[in-house]
């Protein structure tokens, strides 16, 4: 795997040098903050907008630190998601629509080291945000709602991790599919919403279904995670991403035709 | 918690907002290929909030 | 020997031919023009060589272990890399050796005339300095085969100049096939010439076979005027064509020969402003093929 070495530093260079690396981090770490900061302000925010009428005694229950940490995991589903969506769509896409893809498969390209080097570094960067996102957010929510066992956060992290590379890898299979980055993160979303959609309606008896990986990483939290059906559904995402990484190999070689001369 | 701390406390989330929002204008001022109207970009960075400066990486940048 | 050999070779996308059954073989050490104009499948071919496209039909058959450099005719580079950065990446795609692959980047962009650009990011690159970085990616792991996609016609005439000397003087090691329009340069280096046209090839062969076939060797007569040329037409036996005050004698094999006619000219003593023997240019040559397909 000489290439994979390779094209890995060409990736490092790339998203340091379109400032991915920053920005990326950057959001996470301010969704994180956002979700303490503003609930323990509603009050303020609510009386300094004069939306309640004199002497009404408006009682705000005063949300468990747990259930902030568990809002800040529903912001990263949705703002979160669709940053490293929109972040990593034309990953691969994007170098043939341009033609800077050709002069590297004019070479004896490993087409699995091509997609794997992608894969790597897109994933450290969005695992390092999440990460970074969740630590923000959980200093916040422990300085004003109060103390959360570190370990809870830890195991809920480790598992929505799996999640967030599931999600990385379709974007990147779709990258490597579609003809361009916007139908790629079409693609990716339309899965995405599809997924939600159909575990929604169907998924009562899907106990072990990679989409439920989210909700089962927030039980972490209270306590009571279900934990032969959150194995199941790791195992299941890890085949899935496996199986992506073989299509997003495969594809992206049978696309290379599709690039720019 | 007095109102300092608190401040303190919120300061990162302005850094950051500032952070990025100059981090954009700075790479468009030096961008010679943007996406789109230069000015039209500076206004979004500036005036939408977090969303101005992803929008600009993601779609404006082009990444000359 | 053969390194290429092309055979029946077929590009189709639906119903149109970009390339129809073409065979042809490229022999080591020699240089190779492929002309023709706009849309005849130039690119299409050399594509398919460099193994981006797969044919329709046909196959191509190549020496074993041929190391291919391959400069599309507009190359792109990744932005925000510099010069020697991709270089050196092509090289080490290409298989050099990690070690030696700056040094062997770094030489080749000297050779290009990039020697000062090296820590430049290609982003900031004017045309003429992409196609000379594009020809260093091409040569840098010393391909034995080099398939290049209109390498000079992006350049200014200086430029062209000396890509021409340096393709010049990679051709003792390299086989190269390029793929050009300007006729010009084709016929300063070039061991055979592949005439392409709607996705055919319509004439191939050495620059001499071609020029033998072609070329129409003529003796062109000028005189005072247009009536003292009709006058000398009508006096000869050779078949001739009169434009305006000159007269056009084709040499073939019954003649006549430069001496016959300069004899035939003492002896009538006609006073004449010019003698010469005219041969097509490649370009003349090919517009005639191309027209006659």
């Amino acid at each position: 795997m000489k290439h994979f070495g390779i094209l890995m530093q060409k990736e490092w260079r790339e998203n340091i040098r379109n400032y991915k690396i920053y920005w990326i981090p950057a959001i996470f770490i301010l969704l994180g903050i956002t979700e303490p900061a503003v609930n323990y302000f509603l009050p303020q925010i609510l009386e300094a907008s004069g939306g309640l009428p004199e002497g009404a005694v408006f009682e705000i229950p005063t949300p468990t630190p747990e259930q902030i940490l568990m809002a800040v995991l529903q912001q990263f589903q949705t703002i979160g998601m669709a940053v490293l969506i929109l972040a990593y769509m034309a990953t691969i896409a994007g170098e043939r629509k341009s033609g800077t893809a050709t002069l590297l498969y004019v070479r004896p390209l490993s087409f699995s080291a091509y997609f794997l080097s992608k894969w790597v570094v897109a994933a450290a960067i969005s695992l390092a945000s999440v990460w970074l996102g969740f630590f923000s957010g959980y200093y916040y929510t422990r300085l004003f709602f109060g103390e959360v066992e570190i370990i809870k956060l830890l195991q809920m992290i480790g598992f929505y991790s799996f999640w967030v590379l599931l999600i990385l890898t379709i974007v990147l299979a779709a990258s490597a599919a579609l003809p361009n980055g916007g139908l790629a993160a079409a693609a990716a979303f339309a899965l995405y919403v599809l997924l939600q959609l159909a575990d929604g309606l169907l998924g009562a008896n899907w106990s072990v279904s990679p989409v439920k990986i989210p909700q089962y990483a927030a039980t972490w939290l209270t306590g009571n995670p279900d934990l032969p059906s959150l194995w199941g559904a790791v195992g299941i995402t890890v085949v899935i991403i496996l199986v992506l990484f073989g299509f997003g190999s495969w594809i992206s070689r049978k696309n290379k035709a599709k690039t720019k001369v | 918690m007095d109102q300092t701390t608190l401040i303190l406390a919120l300061l990162p989330i302005l850094i950051i907002q500032l952070a990025l929002m100059i981090f954009a204008l700075v790479d468009l001022i030096k961008n010679p290929n943007p996406n789109g109207p230069k000015w039209m970009w500076g206004i979004f960075i500036v005036v939408i909030n977090i969303i101005g400066p992803i929008l600009y990486f993601v779609i404006g940048r082009k990444n000359y | 020997m053969n390194i290429v050999e092309v055979e029946r070779l077929t590009k189709r996308y639906g119903q149109e031919n970009a390339a129809e059954e073409l065979s042809f073989a490229l022999e080591e050490g020699t240089a190779t023009a492929l002309i023709g104009p706009n849309g005849a499948g130039k690119t299409t071919t050399l594509s398919m060589l460099a193994d981006l496209l797969s044919p329709t039909s046909g196959k191509v058959t190549m020496a074993k272990g041929l190391t291919i450099g391959f400069l599309p005719q507009y190359p792109q580079f990744f932005p925000w890399l510099t010069a020697l950065e991709f270089t050196e990446m092509a090289a080490k795609l290409s298989g050099v050796e990690t070690k030696k692959a700056r040094l062997q980047a770094t030489r080749t962009l000297e050779f290009v005339g990039l020697g000062t650009a090296l820590t430049k990011k290609t982003g900031a690159f004017s045309g003429g300095m992409k196609q000379r970085l594009g020809l260093a990616q091409a040569i840098v792991h010393q391909p034995k085969l080099l398939l290049l996609d209109e390498p000079i016609s992006a350049l200014d005439p200086t430029g062209r100049r000396e890509i021409m000397d340096l393709l010049k003087s990679l051709q003792q090691d390299t086989t190269i096939l390029y793929s050009t329009h300007i006729l010009n340069d084709a016929e300063e280096m070039t061991d055979q010439l592949l005439f392409m046209k709607d996705g055919r090839l319509i004439e191939q062969g050495s620059l001499s076979e071609v020029r033998d076939r072609h070329a129409n060797p003529r003796i062109r007569i000028r005189f005072q005027n247009y009536a003292q040329a009709v006058e000398f037409a009508e006096g000869q036996a050779w078949g001739s064509e009169v434009k305006e005050n000159s007269i056009f004698l084709p040499v073939q094999k019954s003649g006549p020969t430069m001496q016959q006619v300069l004899q035939v000219l003492a002896s009538k003593k006609q006073d004449v402003l010019g003698v010469e023997f005219q041969t097509a240019s490649l370009e003349e040559i090919f517009l005639k093929v191309v027209a006659g397909k």
